[in-house]
């Protein structure tokens, strides 16, 4: 039977589908998310079951996570994206012992017990200068394709101090630089550091090796050397990192 | 009457206030159907869910109705105290007299979530300068400039020092404002150096004898003051009756913390508890009438124990919860998300324990003071936090931040950092604002995820034998 999980985040929706015979993740697939989230969400895990051959009734249960979980009225059960997360890393990257998820609107550091449980999470969903809201806005301001974001900070001798810790007003310094003829690879690089140095400081003192990397943002390059800059340790990016939650769900759906 | 125990919504209470009534339900003069207070501005109470129990209603009409009793206390000619900041000691000491009545101007903190926004408290004290920068206890400035919640106290009192700083900015600015504030001061309290006299605090922790010293000159002073208002003298012997009344309030509750946040399934749910437990520092402006209060609570839940009853399923999670919340609703929330109060530090821990009586009684209320978590380190917190957890068996702590409130912004990471190496519970930090509906999903997404990780910590626990409980 498959397990499916389905992670309704801010900025897009995740579909995995999971055959437990087989113990293998057999489809995922994406979608930018919109106003109409359930019929979005459904609409995809459909697709994503007859393009591989299978219908509603091959799925023992399906499972519902992220900020839109609560919506999808078609799911069997719900779960964090906490959990979800834990459980897909300890799938793709078994023994890491802590999780750092970074998404459109919010980040999270999850701790994992040595048998890749949860032992406790730290959330950063107030402020947007530790998510992909953040580097989002920049693209748009330097009007520079998100994916190119990593090869432009690259070029970077002398990252930007970014000093505001709201993204409206980081805006606003960005304007800033940018008229005083800050080099847009310098912004770039100082609003990843910025990004990072938000996450790194929500792990507190300590943190357990290894790290594994997930969510949308860990996707877009350079970010992950930027957090192995700030946290002065290696990270190493989850496989598929932005459908982690997803296939976590899914395993979660096949009681796995 | 036989009732199921249960919560209901302020439409449902209503019908079985008929019902109660039509059975011949005693009252107390301020009783009377939860939803008339709607009318008065008291917007939020139609999104609250409550306890069904008679005592449950009694509670809620008890605290709703305040401001009618200071109204008519001075209508009857008491004198009003209104003392700031010292949670649970200047209030002993003013109902030591039976010509004052004591109450919190800083309870107007509720106001903004009780009203949702409808009296334009904090846009008062925005004009003012206190902003939203400063913790919600800043609708006190608009409470007093409308005098529209309380009547203008014949005495006004404010601890500092070592208390909460924007709570000390936001009294000088009510103080500037023209009224005027007897201050009385608590040092920081630390450890004894070696060989240096020292006491034991209620709570057990020790300070300096030179630090309770000078907190009994302190309040020496406000015995003053208070002794003028009342045209008389407050004499240890008067002092030490009030301590006695207190002790009977404290000990009372004490019996249905441990009562409530022993039993499974839990016998009164979160709202009704945090509202009850307030009462230890304030008594809701008539000490006796709570003392009433309490005693038909406790015995409601003595009851439910006893008979094996919940108000909430069985098997929910035991959350420690730190520091109340400045939107009633999401201790609601709580409970929706599975998980029920087992615990809590609402910071006037102190005033929970008894004063002592076998001491005088000045040194006794000094010692009290001395013991306030905000006077303290908060590492000195954190160790009662986890000696109480330990007591109550929690397996998951909430420290809910309250925004803008100075202490928040530092003792959340100690909090979380010492729970978590000494007892291994996860514990999550939310921030509540005054009318938290915009961020209800956030808030429930970290609940939720708390909750799922105690709960896989229990299965875990329990596949390998291990006590569930945590121990200190």
């Amino acid at each position: 039977m498959i397990g499916a999980g389905i992670d309704a985040g801010s900025r897009a929706i995740k579909v995995a589908l999971y055959d437990d015979e087989r113990d293998t993740v057999v489809a995922t697939d994406v979608l930018d998310q919109g106003v109409e989230q359930v019929a979005l969400a459904k609409g995809l895990f459909e697709k994503l079951l007859e393009d591989n051959g299978l219908d509603r009734g091959n799925v023992s249960r399906v499972v519902g996570t992220g900020y839109g979980r609560s919506i999808l009225d078609f799911v069997d059960s719900t779960i964090t994206e906490i959990t979800c997360h834990a459980r897909g890393v300890r799938r793709v990257s078994p023994g890491a012992r802590t999780i750092i998820e970074i998404g459109g609107q919010d980040s999270k550091l999850i701790r994992l017990n040595p048998e890749g449980a949860v032992r406790d999470f730290a959330m950063n969903d107030r402020c947007a200068a530790g998510t992909g809201r953040f580097l989002e806005m920049v693209a748009a301001r330097l009007d520079v394709p998100l994916e190119k974001l990593g090869e432009l900070a690259r070029g970077s001798h002398s990252p930007a101090p970014i000093s505001s810790m709201c993204v409206v007003f980081a805006e606003t310094e960005i304007i800033g630089l940018l008229a005083s003829g800050s080099a847009p690879e310098d912004i770039v690089a100082g609003v990843q550091t910025a990004i990072v140095k938000r996450v790194a400081a929500m792990a507190g003192r300590t943190m357990d090796e290894p790290v594994s990397f997930t969510g949308g943002v860990a996707m877009v390059p350079g970010m992950v050397e930027a957090l192995q800059d700030a946290l002065g340790r290696p990270v190493s990016v989850a496989t598929d990192p932005q459908m982690t939650g997803a296939v976590g769900a899914s395993l979660l759906a096949a009681n796995r | 009457m036989n009732r199921t125990p249960e919560q209901i919504s302020l439409h449902e209470w209503d019908r079985l206030h008929d019902d109660l009534v039509a059975a011949g339900l005693p009252q107390p003069s301020y009783g009377g159907p939860l939803s008339r207070h709607v009318p008065d501005g008291d917007l939020r109470l139609p999104r609250l869910r409550y306890d069904n129990s008679p005592a449950a209603l009694r509670l809620w009409n008890f605290l709703l109705t305040e401001e009618d009793r200071l109204a008519a206390a001075r209508t009857e000619g008491k004198q009003l105290v209104g003392t700031m900041k010292d949670l649970g000691t200047v209030p002993v000491m003013a109902y030591s007299s039976p010509s004052l009545v004591a109450f919190y101007p800083d309870g107007a903190w509720w106001i903004p979530c009780v009203m949702e926004l409808s009296a334009g408290l904090l846009e008062v004290a925005d004009s003012l300068g206190i902003d939203e920068s400063f913790c919600p206890v800043r609708a006190m400035l608009g409470a007093f400039l409308t005098e529209a919640h309380f009547p203008i106290p014949d005495l006004l009192t404010c601890n500092v020092g070592a208390t909460c700083d924007d709570f000390s900015a936001i009294a000088q600015r009510l103080n500037g404002l023209g009224y005027p504030i007897l201050w009385w001061e608590s040092p920081h309290r630390r450890a004894p150096d070696p060989g240096e006299a020292s006491v034991e605090l209620p709570g057990g922790f020790v300070a300096p004898e030179a630090q309770v010293a000078f907190v009994h000159d302190e309040l020496e002073r406000v015995r003053r003051a208070l002794a003028h208002i009342a045209g008389r003298t407050i004499t240890d012997a008067m002092l030490a009756e009030g301590i006695t009344t207190a002790n009977k309030v404290r000990s009372t509750l004490d019996e249905l913390r441990r009562l409530a946040y022993a039993a499974e399934p839990c016998p009164m749910p979160a709202l009704e508890m945090l509202i009850a437990e307030m009462l230890a520092i304030h008594f809701c402006s008539d000490r006796d009438e709570c003392l009433a209060v309490l005693d038909e609570l406790l015995a409601e839940v003595r009851s439910r124990v006893d008979a094996g009853l919940g108000a909430l399923a069985g098997g929910a999670v035991r959350v420690f919860w730190v520091n109340p919340v400045a939107d009633l609703r999401v201790m609601n929330m709580l409970e929706q998300a599975g998980g029920r109060i087992c615990g809590t530090e609402y910071l006037f821990c102190h005033a929970l324990d008894p004063i002592p009586e076998d001491l005088p009684p000045m040194e006794a209320l000094a010692r009290m003071a001395l013991a306030d978590p905000m006077t303290g380190p908060t590492a000195d917190r954190a160790d009662r936090i986890c000696r109480d957890i330990g007591l109550f068996g929690s397996e998951a702590v909430v420290v809910s931040q309250i925004p803008g409130a100075s202490h928040c912004a530092t003792e959340g990471a100690v909090i979380r950092d010492t729970v978590g190496a000494r007892l291994g519970i996860p514990v999550t930090e939310i921030e509540v604002p005054p009318v938290a509906d915009a961020m209800a999903p956030t808030i429930r997404n970290r609940l939720d995820a708390l909750l799922e990780t105690a709960r896989a910590r229990r299965e875990t626990l329990s596949a390998t034998h291990e006590p569930v409980r945590t121990t200190t």
